[in-house]
């Protein structure tokens, strides 16, 4: 089996914190959030990111505003709200602890 | 030349070919489905159809206004199946390995062909070990009991369960015929329930589903594939060269006629506006309005419009019996007419009274047929009119035979019928004795009139 398909279901988890941490930058709106995750391992497709925003939005995480725009019809531009920002802010912590796990663990 | 059919995605106005609408309407069904649970699944679904559009927009130009079907291709292939349940993380491994594995193989769910050809256990499935396992576990397409009423010997009920059970249709009828010998005809009873409550395949997808395949675009061009393999391997092959052109035909038919139905709903929905559908639905594609009648609203659909044919069926065999009552004995069912009251008022009362009743229920029911499609709704009345027929015959033998009261009540009407009829034939006889007189007489008023 090959790596990258041995680590999908991790990949998959991991794509919330992601979200999570794109949306935590700055006010996005969806293609941008797919633009900055196409170049890396975790590139995704709608269909997968749009139920995923509408969870995070149920679970209080993040919010959106409509903004006009020159083209087109208004778009939604998604922001972390306070509980957004403190559920990432631990979840930062916890990947840190993995991290050092991971590299610890054989040296 | 080819047809285009406007859709609007999310409040805007695009053009599309009959290929890129079968795709997307398609794609927003499956999307639909996998959404099914999801709260959100309006929005969610708003919001696709706005990508989508964006993703439309590259193609089109002041020179270019309509999206081809490979162009929706792209940009559905772009969209990625969706993801009926974000951010699961506790499936167990193996599981999720097999998912993982399967999107590789065919680039995910119902979208992989490579799915279709597995289930269909064709040599064509040799997409490697993994997808092969994955598209054999196939929980892509959930098969459901539909009635076939193609190649159906009454309706289709024993056609449906041998396709959901994958078994030879002979069988389920003669494991039919037995259970009804030796039940001594509650079989038939069940045949009957099951006939109602159960909804026709009336679309190429919902005969697909019936069993457990796949169906879009890309799957059919596959059927067709595989049936052309197996004629151009075939000895005999004029036979099934003829056969499988048939086949093809009939698919093309199908799909072609599948798709002046969804044209002609999605006008006539628009005509009369949202027509009684939900407004989430009436924001969605033509093509969604179709799923909005989904399997389970045919199920709950079917069981209200038995019990309240039941109901009517009762009712009607109450008020034929209490008109009978008052015809015969001049008394209601025993409950003698109070002092004063001529004979033709109670009788005025009784068919307004039955009105009364009756319309509610009717209106009801004609609500929910159209609820359910507007092209099914003679059909569902017929079947209705026919079962409500059904019930009240199959109580007026049970009365005749084993409730002393009704089976005196017959023979008190056969007799009074006798009776009767004797007399208007002797009147007749008269009548006819001055007839031409009475015609003379007409005629020759006509001038002065």
């Amino acid at each position: 089996m090959p790596i990258d398909q041995k680590f999908s279901p991790i990949r998959k988890g991991l794509l919330e914190f992601l979200v999570l941490k794109i949306v935590g930058g700055a006010m996005v709106y969806v293609p941008d959030i797919l633009r900055r995750l196409a170049s890396t391992e975790f590139a995704t497709q709608e269909g997968t990111l749009y139920p995923l925003l509408s969870k995070l939005r149920r679970e209080g995480l993040v919010d959106y505003v409509w903004q006009e725009s020159d083209s087109g019809p208004p778009r939604k531009y998604y922001r972390l709200t306070d509980s957004g920002r403190e559920h990432l802010a631990q979840l930062d912590e916890y990947w840190v602890l993995i991290n050092k796990t991971i590299s610890e663990l054989g040296s | 030349m080819q047809k285009v059919i406007t859709v609007s995605l999310n409040g805007n106005a695009y053009q599309l070919d009959e290929d890129a609408y079968a795709l997307l309407s398609q794609y927003l069904e499956q999307s639909g489905r996998a959404l099914q649970t999801n709260p959100d699944r309006p929005e969610i679904i708003a919001d696709l159809e706005q990508a989508i559009g964006e993703k439309c927009a590259r193609y089109l130009s002041p020179h270019k206004t309509v999206v081809t079907g490979p162009e929706l291709a792209q940009v559905v292939a772009e969209m990625g199946p969706v993801d009926g349940d974000p951010g699961t993380t506790t499936e167990s491994p193996s599981a999720a390995n097999g998912t993982s594995a399967g999107a590789q193989a065919g680039s995910g769910g119902a979208w992989s062909s490579g799915a279709a050809t597995g289930s269909g256990a064709s040599p064509g499935a040799s997409s490697g070990p993994g997808g092969g396992a994955a598209a054999g576990g196939g929980p892509s397409v959930s098969r459901r009991l539909y009635q076939i009423s193609d190649g159906a010997v009454f309706s289709g009920v024993c056609k449906g369960l041998s396709a959901y059970f994958a078994v030879d249709v002979t069988l389920v009828r003669a494991i039919f015929v037995a259970a009804f010998l030796l039940t001594g005809g509650a079989a038939l009873i069940a045949y009957v329930v099951m006939m109602f409550i159960i909804p026709y395949a009336s679309t190429s997808e919902e005969r697909a589903a019936a069993h457990g395949m796949p169906f879009n675009a890309r799957v059919l061009v596959e059927r067709a594939k595989e049936k052309y393999a197996q004629f151009a391997s075939s000895s005999d092959w004029r036979d099934s060269r003829n056969q499988w052109r048939n086949e093809w035909r009939r698919a093309r038919a199908e799909w072609r006629f599948e798709r002046r139905r969804m044209r002609d709903e999605w006008r006539r929905h628009w005509r009369f506006g949202a027509g009684g559908a939900p407004a989430s639905a009436a924001a969605l594609s033509p093509g969604a309005k179709t799923p909005a009648a989904n399997y389970a609203t045919h199920i709950i659909t079917g069981t209200v419009l038995a019990i309240l044919g039941l109901i009517f069926a009762i009712f009607t065999i109450g008020w034929v019996l209490a008109l009978l009552s008052l015809l015969t004995t001049g008394a209601l069912l025993g409950w003698s007419l109070p002092h004063g009251v001529p004979f033709w008022a109670a009788l005025v009362v009784l068919v307004l009274l039955y009105n009364a009743i009756a319309w509610p229920i009717k209106a009801m029911r004609r609500s929910i047929y159209y609820s359910v499609g507007p092209y099914q709704g003679a059909w569902v009345e017929a079947w209705n009119g026919i079962a409500a027929l059904a019930v009240v015959f199959a109580l007026l033998w049970y009365g005749y035979h084993h409730q002393p009261e009704v089976h005196n009540l017959f023979d008190h009407l056969s007799q009074w019928w006798n009776e009767s009829v004797s007399t208007q034939l002797n009147q007749l006889h008269l009548g006819e004795r001055h007839a031409p007189e009475g015609t003379q007489t007409a005629f020759k008023d006509l001038p002065l009139l």
